[in-house]
């Protein structure tokens, strides 16, 4: 037990620290603080977690129905009002106070006076259980709400979001270089602390007029010139400089990021400039283009599993199976007309039938075996079936395989009856049916309801003549 | 003690339990921690990967190499200087030449007069592709075709500078581009090897060509470029000898494969292995090759589009088709020579006739695998070892003028294999002697070609005489704006 004469001046010290609390928080706008009072506030992010900890635990006792130590108490109750006016030290240095900071500077300075009037409560009525219990409750839901709004401001809005593979959302079409790229990647490494509520350095990374304004260390970007933009040259600093940005702890940004920042300041860091504006070798495209196209491994993630062992035991000497790509189980499978053909041994495949995203069949002289396990494929994207005995009727079945993006079936039979099967394919993107018994209405329809579908006939006919009738050795034509 | 010894020792106990889950929960944390990819779903570290498969999904998956060997002038090609007309015979300015060393030849001239092509260009195509008349049928493809201005090297004569581009260095000795994806990739197609030659020789002024441009280097011999002949025997020695019938050539190779197993397992020499490897291949390449040499089965639209030429073995149009054949028969990089674009005189006749030879065919060749669907994963590339310069050697005269080697500008083109369609890359100045935009060196260029394979130049490595060899050896930045 502690002793009555210990006991009085720290009842004192726990008024006069609350008092002096709300006396702050009230007459906040009046305050100028010297800079030592501020340089007290830099300790909130290290004192914080006492009071976290300390208030948990006693809580914890109490709500349980167990005696709370009067010390564990008293030193809770302690370091929380000193968390909360050290917090306020610090968030009077902030020169503009965001929403996230209000918030958490209210329920931290709600926290502490509650805890203290906790603690008035055991000392004046100890025998109000019920009370205590429901200064506990509120404790518990304003420690969880204090410590969520501060680590907002410490990590970022985002910063507790589930992690997720999958990018946000998509880059349109065309997209606005600024609206859609540059945006993009400013939120994702620079504006969880140049944003209204940590405005770092006196900047505000959230729109371009603020961009253009710039910080305390002078201008961040200068419309034409990268080298002596602010952001351009901090990206560039060595990893381990101190302005270097984002700052040690932070992922710093890829070579594409920096590429496209600088390139987009270069071009005069507009914002109304869209992809389909600028010059094709302009670089700008290629590194928008590259963050556009999703990573086609990416979509393999989820096929099953398979061994190299199954692929061996799979493989002859005329049948090759590789993966597409040295950590996918996405298989490529090349097949050549061996001396004597067998079916047996595409029949086969249909082991790793899931797995088979190209297959090569040109030239074999497949049967209905073999088609059969063709259809079994469903992931396959890219199908070579020409210069094979195809017929409509067997190339009818290909429309289950709703992932195909591209099918080669020239130089086979089939007529104007497949093209309902072409019709039928959502994601097909390329079509050669180069000397095929399809006729040139049933392609012009086709190409009329599927306009982005790529359908090469063959060479096309002015240049073809050109080709045929004037040979390279015929000296004259070319003179 | 006591006590834990009368327990079976297969039973757990509770306490059991709880200690190993920990020990096991604990070192799954700290496991994930040391290597923090342990857990991702089969990420590997690039320079632990398997060869034989790209390290990620390629846009090519193989090469034809139109190699125009001599170095053909870029200024009477692709890259249109009409200034030079303006300022004919006027010295070229020191600012300009910028202490660029010459070769012997030129080195000593007084004057170095400013020529302007003999040749007029057109823009060509929606892409307004800038090409020489000299290639009328090179301007029917300027839409599919990217055309690069901007390549430059360091070598000045020819042998450095293609032994440079073959195999990434100057000095011979290492392996040769092809044999580098050969040992990367791996075969498409096990019945060919995976990295073949076809040379033919033009009218034009000729240098040598070496089996050092496809020699597979410190690599394993198998990586090694084969050079397919024209005429009866395309593959020296494959054939088998008169009166030898092809079970009795099994029997042979089966007994002469057990002897080499039995010295293997004695030297542990990898050579060995791969020898047996070649003697099956060379066995199965005993039908393979004559079938896919033999184009008397091509229609007449198809030799009518390569050109009358490609019924004559040994013509570089007859090289096309063939290429485009063991294209669809899955050799990965198929090269391609055609001798004779050193034009140190004589440029404007002898151009007019190189060009002749290659234009339609290597137009043709893109044509064709287009309407096949093979420019979807095949690259094809056009161009020389390095450039020619802008001023004249030897006497000026415009009807009859020479061009002395150049390293710092010339002109090549792509088309296929993920390449952008119709790009116009890189420029020179005013003068065609210097790149001012985009510039793409060797190495650049190597390292690119990999990408668009899916390799990794930095990642493909072989260690020998102690350290780590590349195809860019400590050079090359991939140039992600030419690939789609």
């Amino acid at each position: 037990m502690i002793k009555p004469a210990q006991k009085h001046w720290v009842d004192y010290l726990i008024l006069g620290l609350s008092v002096f609390l709300v006396f702050c928080l009230l007459f906040e706008s009046y305050m100028e603080l010297p800079s030592w009072v501020s340089w007290l506030g830099r300790w909130h992010p290290l004192v914080l977690h006492f009071p976290i900890v300390l208030l948990i635990i006693a809580i914890f006792l109490g709500l349980t129905g167990k005696k709370v130590p009067n010390s564990l108490l008293t030193v809770a109750v302690l370091s929380a009002l000193i968390t909360a006016i050290s917090g306020f030290f610090l968030g009077k240095d902030a020169s503009v106070k965001g929403d996230l900071l209000v918030w958490h500077q209210w329920l931290g300075g709600g926290l502490a006076l509650l805890a203290a009037v906790w603690y008035a409560l055991v000392h004046v009525f100890p025998s109000r259980v019920a009370y205590q219990k429901g200064i506990q409750l509120v404790l518990i839901v304003l420690i969880g709400f204090t410590g969520h709004y501060g680590g907002m401001i410490t990590h970022g809005p985002d910063f507790l979001a589930f992690p997720s593979d999958q990018q946000k959302n998509k880059i349109p079409e065309n997209p606005l270089i600024y609206g859609d790229v540059v945006v993009r990647i400013l939120d994702n490494s620079c504006v969880s602390c140049h944003n209204p509520n940590k405005q770092e350095g006196e900047l505000l990374m959230t729109g371009l007029g603020e961009l253009l304004k710039g910080g305390k260390s002078g201008k961040t970007v200068i419309p034409g010139d990268p080298q002596d933009s602010e952001l351009i040259k901090r990206l560039h600093l060595p990893v381990d400089d101190e302005d270097h940005m984002p700052p040690e702890g932070e992922s710093p940004l890829g070579e594409r990021e920096i590429g496209i920042l600088e390139r987009w300041i270069a071009l005069g860091a507009s914002d109304t400039l869209r992809l389909d504006q600028l010059e094709p070798s302009e670089p700008l495209v290629g590194l928008i283009e590259e963050m556009m196209t999703p990573d086609p491994e990416k979509k393999w993630q989820d096929l099953p599993k398979v061994a190299d062992s199954t692929l061996q035991k799979l493989s002859t000497d005329y049948l090759t199976i590789s993966r597409m790509a040295s950590n996918s189980n996405a298989l490529s499978v090349d097949a050549y007309l061996p001396p004597e053909y067998d079916p047996k041994q595409i029949t086969d495949l249909k082991r790793v039938a899931n797995n088979i995203v190209e297959l090569d069949l040109s030239g074999l002289p497949l049967g209905n075996a073999e088609m059969s396990m063709i259809t079994s494929c469903t992931n396959l994207e890219w199908l070579e079936l020409d210069k094979t005995p195809l017929t409509d009727k067997s190339l009818q079945p290909l429309v289950n395989l709703k992932n195909l993006t591209l099918l080669k079936v020239y130089e086979t039979k089939i007529t104007d009856q497949s093209v309902s099967v072409f019709t039928q394919l959502p994601k097909l993107s390329k079509l050669y049916v180069w000397q095929t018994d399809i006729s040139e209405s049933a392609l012009k329809s086709l190409q009329r309801e599927r306009p982005a579908l790529q359908i090469n006939q063959g060479i096309d006919p002015i240049t073809k003549d050109f080709f045929v009738t004037t040979d390279s050795t015929d000296t004259n034509s070319l003179q | 003690m006591e006590e834990q010894k009368k327990e079976n020792p297969l039973k757990v106990n509770r306490r059991h339990f709880f200690s190993q889950l920990s020990i096991g929960i604990g070192s799954l944390a700290l496991g994930s921690l040391l290597i923090p990819d342990l857990f991702k779903n089969g990420q590997m570290n690039l320079g632990q990967q398997p060869l034989g498969i790209p390290h990620f999904a390629p846009k090519a998956k193989r090469v034809i190499y139109l190699f125009q060997a001599g170095a053909p002038s870029q200024l009477e090609t692709f890259d249109y200087k009409p200034m030079l007309r303006k300022r004919m015979g006027e010295d070229l300015p020191e600012s300009i030449r910028n202490g660029q060393r010459l070769t012997g030849m030129t080195a000593n001239q007084e004057k170095f007069p400013l020529m302007p092509p003999a040749v007029d260009f057109r823009q060509h195509g929606q892409s307004g592709t800038w090409i020489s008349d000299f290639f009328p049928y090179t301007a029917k493809i300027a839409d599919e075709i990217t055309v690069i201005r901007s390549m430059h090297t360091e070598a000045i004569n020819h042998d450095p500078a293609i032994t440079f581009f073959q195999t990434g260095s100057q000095i011979s000795g290492r392996p040769s581009m092809g044999s580098w994806m050969s040992y990367g990739l791996g075969s498409e197609n096990k019945n060919l090897p995976s990295f073949v030659v076809l040379t033919s020789r033009g009218k034009g002024n000729s240098q040598g060509l070496y089996s050092k441009l496809w020699s597979s280097g410190f690599l394993d011999s198998k990586h090694q470029g084969v050079l397919l002949r024209s005429g009866k025997d395309p593959v020296l020695y494959l054939n088998d000898p008169e009166g030898i019938s092809r079970s009795e050539k099994r029997d042979l190779l089966n007994e002469v494969s057990a002897l080499n197993k039995l010295h293997h397992v004695e030297t542990g020499d990898d050579e060995i292995e791969s020898r047996i490897a070649q003697y099956e291949m060379a066995y199965r390449m005993q039908m393979s090759v004559p079938d896919v040499m033999d184009i008397s089965k091509e229609p007449k639209s198809i030799i009518d589009l390569y050109g009358e030429d490609c019924q004559v073995p040994g013509t570089y149009a007859a090289n096309a088709l063939q290429a485009r054949r063991l294209a669809e028969n899955g050799v990965r990089f198929i090269q391609l020579y055609h001798q004779g674009w050193d034009q140190h005189g004589n440029l404007p006749n002898e151009m007019a006739g190189q060009a002749k030879d290659v234009d339609q065919a290597s137009a043709a060749l893109v044509l064709d695998l287009k309407q096949r669907g093979m420019l979807e994963d095949t690259l094809v590339i056009w161009g020389g070892e390095f450039g020619r310069g802008n001023y004249c050697q030897g006497k000026f005269d415009p009807a009859n003028y020479g061009r002395d080697h150049h390293p710092r500008a010339f002109s090549i083109w792509m088309a296929g294999g993920g390449v952008k369609p119709g790009l116009n890359y890189g420029k020179t100045d005013e003068f065609g002697y210097n790149v001012i935009e985009n510039p793409v060196h060797i190495n650049d260029f190597h390292a690119t070609l990999m990408y668009a394979l899916g390799l990794d130049h930095e990642q493909l490595t072989y260690k020998y005489q102690g350290r780590r060899f590349r195809l860019t050896d400590v050079a090359g930045n991939v140039i992600k704006d030419l690939l789609a």
